[in-house]
């Protein structure tokens, strides 16, 4: 069996009194992955093969991967989106599927997918995410609470001033952090993003794991961010799992290693120098554009500095 | 103005207040709609509809000249918005699938209907004459464009029924359907039934397409659904204030074509849709006026 176990704790983030002193806040679950595979009707091989997986509660998990990789496959499974075929997957001792329907999973898309056009608010998108299951009978401006919840919510990821702006009238940094602000609103002690840095530049990349280290620091909750991009993943994480239709590695951003890179993006990288800690790293293959495709065997792959403080590799 | 003599005439005094009122029902059951259509791309899902009911008015046609129904009544209405709902759900369900492009989908039913429909026709009124009854008197007119001044108290109630009840389920469900049409994936993974949220919305359509027939026919239904929504955004983009705004364009759409109808001997149908045509118009440029925000 593939398996990787995080022995790892969460860094010492010390909760903020502001929130958690006016709103109480369950522990964050664990994620317990236990031999799943899963393939697609039609397809020839396993999207996930023998993937093992622990995540401790409250940990901030990267899983880095190559388009193709399993990366979107595995995110549905644990969100329930996609029946399980083969193998475990427990969020705090429950099945998915239940989670789901708990709200204990917070689901932040790639940007953009949502229909901007629709007349909403940015706080009623909040709200929404909120109190979808309220009863019809109880109307949402009379609570008190759960406004004050939202706007701590609003306040917390930076778009506060926005707060009764149309969502299609925000860009698309500040339309993330409200879909952030809503996966967070129901309560949700697990924050799933998918490839959350899709179309940010360098220093938006920054911005985005600050801000994602302020909601740890201040809700505690376990973070999985699933992305290609090296730079998405080792911000911010405690961890990082690299998937590549198998799992090929669980330990910390310090640890990728040419190798490791290597085998996961299906390239040799004999030659390339040690230390990427801190590079930029692009995959681009034939099937980088499409999930379903299969990974191609050759990538090429470029390196640039991620930012200014970066030495850039040797010769 | 015609209009106000044919409401104050006893002569004509009945027939208009029973088309007012049924249009009214129509319209602001189409108008608190309307939004989610525009917004959601579903008007020509709607069209497919409208037109599926072809096939609905072929069943309803063929059980008549069998004596299983009377013509124009409950049990015909029925059948049709059984027919639309079987063929609404058909085409989301197609298209979601992707067995086939959501347009070819739609296409598909819509011809398949009408055609259906024609031929059913065709078969009512061959029943009819070897059963020696006189066949199904709905003409082709009243189905293409609608009769809104031939409603009865029945079709005025069963309107004003449908609108209550399309009204009770938006208002029932309005949060996770909310959720449903802003972001249908990520409303999945919170929980909100995507299946239940994508039927109910159908039906809905195909209650409000199959209501709105008797007020401007197969043909411009669909504009009930949509031309009031994309008048309303283009003057706010607050929901609440939206909806208003489709309500009311809905209403004054009515009100305008029925009085355009009276004065000068218009269709009824047409004449709503040309109003809520203009009404968009001004919206447009109102919208791209200069000093706008």
């Amino acid at each position: 069996m593939n398996h990787a176990d995080a022995q790892v704790q969460p860094r010492p983030t010390g909760p903020s009194r502001s929130f958690q002193a006016s709103h109480a806040i369950d522990p964050p679950p664990g994620i317990t992955i236990t031999g799943i595979f899963h393939r697609y009707p039609g397809a020839e091989a396993d999207a996930l093969e023998d993937v093992s997986l622990r995540v401790e509660p409250g940990v901030r998990l990267g899983i880095l991967g190559p388009n193709g990789g399993g990366k979107s496959t595995l995110l549905k499974l644990i969100l329930g989106l996609l029946p399980l075929q083969r193998g475990e997957i427990l969020i705090g001792g429950i099945p998915p599927d239940q989670a789901r329907r708990q709200g204990l999973i917070g689901y932040v898309p790639q940007k953009l997918e949502a229909e901007l056009g629709l007349p909403i608010s940015a706080r009623q998108v909040v709200e929404l995410g909120a109190a979808w299951r309220r009863p019809p009978w109880r109307p949402i401006r009379h609570d008190a609470d759960l406004r004050a919840r939202v706007d701590r919510l609003l306040e917390l990821v930076g778009v506060r001033d926005y707060a009764d702006k149309p969502i299609g009238s925000l860009s698309g940094g500040q339309v993330q952090r409200v879909l952030i602000a809503r996966a967070l609103a129901s309560n949700a002690r697990v924050l799933a993003l998918d490839e959350p840095t899709v179309g940010i530049d360098a220093s938006g990349q920054q911005r985005f794991a600050d801000l994602l280290t302020a909601i740890h620091a201040e809700l505690r909750p376990t973070i999985l961010v699933i992305s290609h991009d090296i730079r998405a993943v080792a911000a911010g994480s405690d961890r990082v799992a690299c998937l590549a239709r198998k799992l090929h590695l669980h330990t910390s951003p310090e640890g990728l290693t040419p190798r490791v890179l290597g085998e996961l993006f299906a390239h040799d990288l004999a030659g390339l120098p040690a230390g990427l800690r801190g590079m930029h790293l692009h995959a681009h293959s034939a099937g980088e554009c499409c999930d379903d495709n299969p990974i191609e065997p050759r990538v090429d792959l470029t390196i640039s500095p991620a930012s200014p403080r970066t030495r850039p590799p040797a010769d | 103005m015609e209009l106000f003599t044919y409401l104050t005439d006893p002569l004509t005094r009945d027939l208009y207040l029973q088309a007012l009122l049924a249009g009214t029902a129509v319209v602001v059951m189409c108008g608190v709609l309307s939004p989610i259509v525009v917004v959601r791309r579903l008007g020509f899902i709607g069209q497919g509809v409208s037109h599926s009911a072809f096939g609905g008015i072929g069943v309803a046609a063929v059980l008549a000249a069998l004596g299983r129904l009377s013509p124009g009544g409950l049990a015909e209405f029925i059948v049709i918005v059984a027919f639309c709902v079987v063929a609404a759900l058909g085409m989301g369900g197609v298209s979601r699938k992707r067995t086939l492009p959501e347009d070819t989908a739609i296409g598909l039913f819509l011809v398949g209907s009408m055609a259906l429909g024609a031929i059913l026709v065709q078969v009512s009124q061959n029943i009819a004459a070897s059963r020696g009854v006189s066949a199904s008197g709905r003409s082709w007119e009243s189905i293409l464009f609608g009769s809104i001044l031939m409603a009865g108290p029945a079709e005025t109630l069963t309107g004003i029924l449908c609108a209550v009840g399309v009204l009770a389920a938006l208002w029932w469900f309005r949060r996770p359907m909310l959720f449903h049409v802003f972001d249908e994936e990520s409303a999945r993974a919170f929980g909100v039934p995507g299946p239940l949220m994508r039927s109910l919305l159908m039906i809905l359509l195909a209650v409000a397409v199959v209501t709105a027939m008797k007020l401007a026919g197969v043909v411009l239904a669909t504009a009930l659904l949509v031309l009031p929504g994309a008048i309303a955004l283009r003057l706010s983009r607050r929901l609440t204030v939206v909806t208003a705004i489709a309500v009311a364009a809905g209403v004054v759409g009515l009100i305008g074509g029925l009085a355009v109808s009276a004065q000068f001997d218009f269709q009824p149908g047409p004449s709503v849709v040309l109003v809520l045509v203009a009404l968009f118009a001004g919206a447009w440029m109102w919208e791209r006026s200069p000093g706008r925000a």
